[in-house]
């Protein structure tokens, strides 16, 4: 080991004394602001990536969507289901319905699925919290949790259905109900999906909106490891300029530019922290380098070059950094373990956690960190500590041996 | 007769203080054989300190020459090579203990290997503090401080040392021993010493005795 690093690792960690002062608050300074990064970062991350599940969870990666209605659904399902990279297809039909329970009225969102082949596309059934998804048929339906829970209807009760079509009819004095049973309940995790769906066979839906035998569109799964991007291309390559296929990224672009520019908002403010943290580090080496005047002048007469003493410095900037951003990603990857053990001691003392759900739309606070998210940190953090090592040790190479020894 | 371990002709070395310049050194001649031990004393702020700065090249005369017997190293590895410098004030590093301080020296020099630590050790032993290497600074004496760095000055075998006032911060019955280790490492080893004293009695100890006054050696 070349003594210069020695000598800056004796002087950040010491044999047989305390963790010196100096080392302990620019390390936990540097720390501090890794931690916050990984965390911020780590939490917008997730933001994102649960969007992308919850997406991809209930409506597949990529969408096909017509002008008006995609005619003969099953010949698109076929054509589509052979393009390299599909895993599967299924269609659906979308709407809002009036339902009621014991007078109790509510306007969710329908998804009508086709039984056949939704499960290639959308496993809904992981998420069935009661009853079945195979005992849906078409005089029943499945409810998100939330819409059972507000309506106060159990799996077995009966729910009546009205349409925009029945109220749009002027031919009739009185409008009845379609009925249909509740035959689950099921719980994605996103709070506006579990307030307000009801899941129902296709057929339902479609006689309930009077497609007879057209469907809103198509969702797609693609093959795990499978190019997105590449596969939209190909199935628009398939289809008539009408009906176009659009990856979840494209239709979702606008709510995740946002998503990206806040993530680069708060990573662009939070790296300030770090540079607080660096600027703290430089000023205490620059304490260190006039505390040690004479020990600089000793190596000098010793024998040192300009080189190696500045390098001794810099390098104690380097280990402040690498110290700290190492803490930093523990306490960082510790916080984002705990983070919802943290939000719920937060939330009870606050009294706020269904606000929280409600206007996150999460029951729980998400966390995932791209490797890129967390090799960005720590190059921010060691670059910055390095650079605050670098006027220190420029400064303790300037100094002349024989003034350094001369010092007071 | 060989050529002598370091040679000085014409030293000058003047001072800007204010508007005044203040000529410390006005052509000091030295000649330095090897193994020779030669004190010099003067009066406080007559010039003794600036001339040894100048013998180790820790700074650049005014005007005259230094030659040092042949050394193919120049500036910084010159001192680590050739030299070994006591100081006054000890000058240990207090984050490394007894050992780790002497074989600092060979570690600028080179990697440290197990030569060296053997030599550290010896050199520890020979200033008689083998038992006290793992103690660092603040746990010695000024005394065993100074036998730590008279152990530096003398690791990487230098053929010159520089002692300046090694015993101004140590009590007389301590200078006594710390001075007459000093001679008897250098005895042993034929390095040339030039000692830097106020104390008559430390300077009488040298084969030559030089006393530096109005800027010259005498």
């Amino acid at each position: 080991m070349p003594w210069y690093l020695y000598l800056a690792l004796k002087q950040l960690f010491p044999t047989g004394r305390r963790f010196p002062f100096f080392t302990a608050i620019s390390t936990l300074s540097v720390a501090l602001g890794v931690m916050l990064l990984i965390v911020v970062l780590g939490v917008m991350g997730g933001f994102g990536h649960q969007i992308r599940r919850m997406i991809v969870d209930t409506e597949g990666e990529i969408q096909i969507k017509a002008r008006g209605l995609v005619g003969d659904y099953r010949a698109v399902v076929q054509r589509v289901e052979r393009v390299p990279g599909v895993a599967g297809a299924t269609p659906y039909a979308a709407g809002i319905l009036m339902v009621q329970y014991q007078n109790k009225p509510a306007f969710p969102q329908m998804r009508g699925l086709d039984l056949p082949s939704v499960d290639r596309v959308v496993p809904l059934g992981k998420f069935v919290t009661a009853g079945s998804l195979d005992a849906l048929d078409d005089d029943s339906v499945i409810l998100s949790e939330g819409l059972a829970e507000s309506l106060g209807i159990p799996v077995g009760g009966t729910l009546e259905i009205y349409t925009p079509l029945m109220l749009a009819r002027k031919d009739v004095e009185v409008i009845l109900p379609h009925s249909v049973r509740v035959v689950g309940v099921l719980r994605i995790g996103h709070q506006q999906l579990d307030s307000s769906t009801v899941y129902c066979t296709l057929r339902l839906a479609q006689d309930l909106y009077g497609l007879v035998r057209d469907v809103h569109g198509l969702n797609v799964r693609v093959q795990p490891g499978a190019d997105e991007d590449a596969v939209v291309a190909r199935i628009n390559a398939l289809l008539p300029p009408e009906v176009r296929a659009f990856s979840w990224r494209d239709s979702f672009a606008d709510f995740l530019w946002v998503l990206q520019l806040e993530k680069n908002m708060m990573t662009f403010v939070l790296l300030f922290v770090v540079l607080v943290a660096a600027f703290l580090t430089m000023s205490l080496l620059l304490v260190l380098v006039l505390k040690k005047t004479r020990e600089i002048g000793l190596l000098g007469a010793l024998g040192a070059s300009r080189r190696q003493i500045a390098l001794c410095f810099c390098l104690q900037g380097v280990g402040i950094g690498v110290v700290g951003t190492a803490a930093g990603l523990g306490l960082g990857f510790t916080v984002l373990h705990f983070r919802n053990d943290l939000v719920r001691a937060l939330t009870h003392l606050t009294g706020g956690q269904e606000l929280l759900a409600r206007f996150y739309q999460f029951s729980e606070l998400p966390a995932h960190l791209a490797s890129r998210d967390v090799v960005f940190i720590v190059v921010a953090a060691l670059l910055l500590s390095t650079l605050a090592g670098i006027i220190p040790a420029v400064m303790a190479a300037r100094l002349k041996p024989v003034e350094a020894l001369r010092s007071e | 007769m060989s050529d002598p371990v370091l040679s000085a002709r014409g030293l000058a070395k003047a001072f800007r203080s204010g508007d005044r310049r203040i000529e410390v050194l006005r052509g000091v001649d030295l000649a330095l054989a090897e193994g020779e031990t030669v004190s010099i004393r003067g009066e406080s702020g007559c010039g003794k300190s600036t001339l040894l700065n100048l013998l180790a090249g820790l700074d650049a005369p005014d005007a005259g020459t230094l030659a040092w017997g042949g050394s193919p190293d120049t500036g910084a590895r010159r001192r680590a090579t050739y030299l070994g410098i006591v100081f006054q004030s000890f000058y240990l590093i207090p984050e490394l203990d007894a050992l780790q301080n002497v074989l600092l020296a060979a570690r600028i020099l080179r990697g440290p290997g197990a030569a060296e630590l053997a030599r550290a050790r010896e050199l520890l032993d020979r200033v008689g503090l083998a038992a006290r290497a793992a103690h660092l600074p603040a746990q010695l004496s000024g005394g065993e401080r100074q036998r730590v760095a008279l152990a530096r000055a003398l690791m990487n075998a230098p053929r010159l040392i520089l002692a300046d006032e090694p015993t101004g911060n140590l009590d007389e019955q301590t200078g006594g021993a710390i001075i007459d280790l000093l001679l008897g490492l250098s005895a042993e080893t034929r390095t040339t010493l030039v000692l830097v004293t106020h104390n008559a009695a430390h300077a009488a100890k040298c084969a030559r005795q030089l006393v530096l006054q109005a800027g010259r050696l005498g």
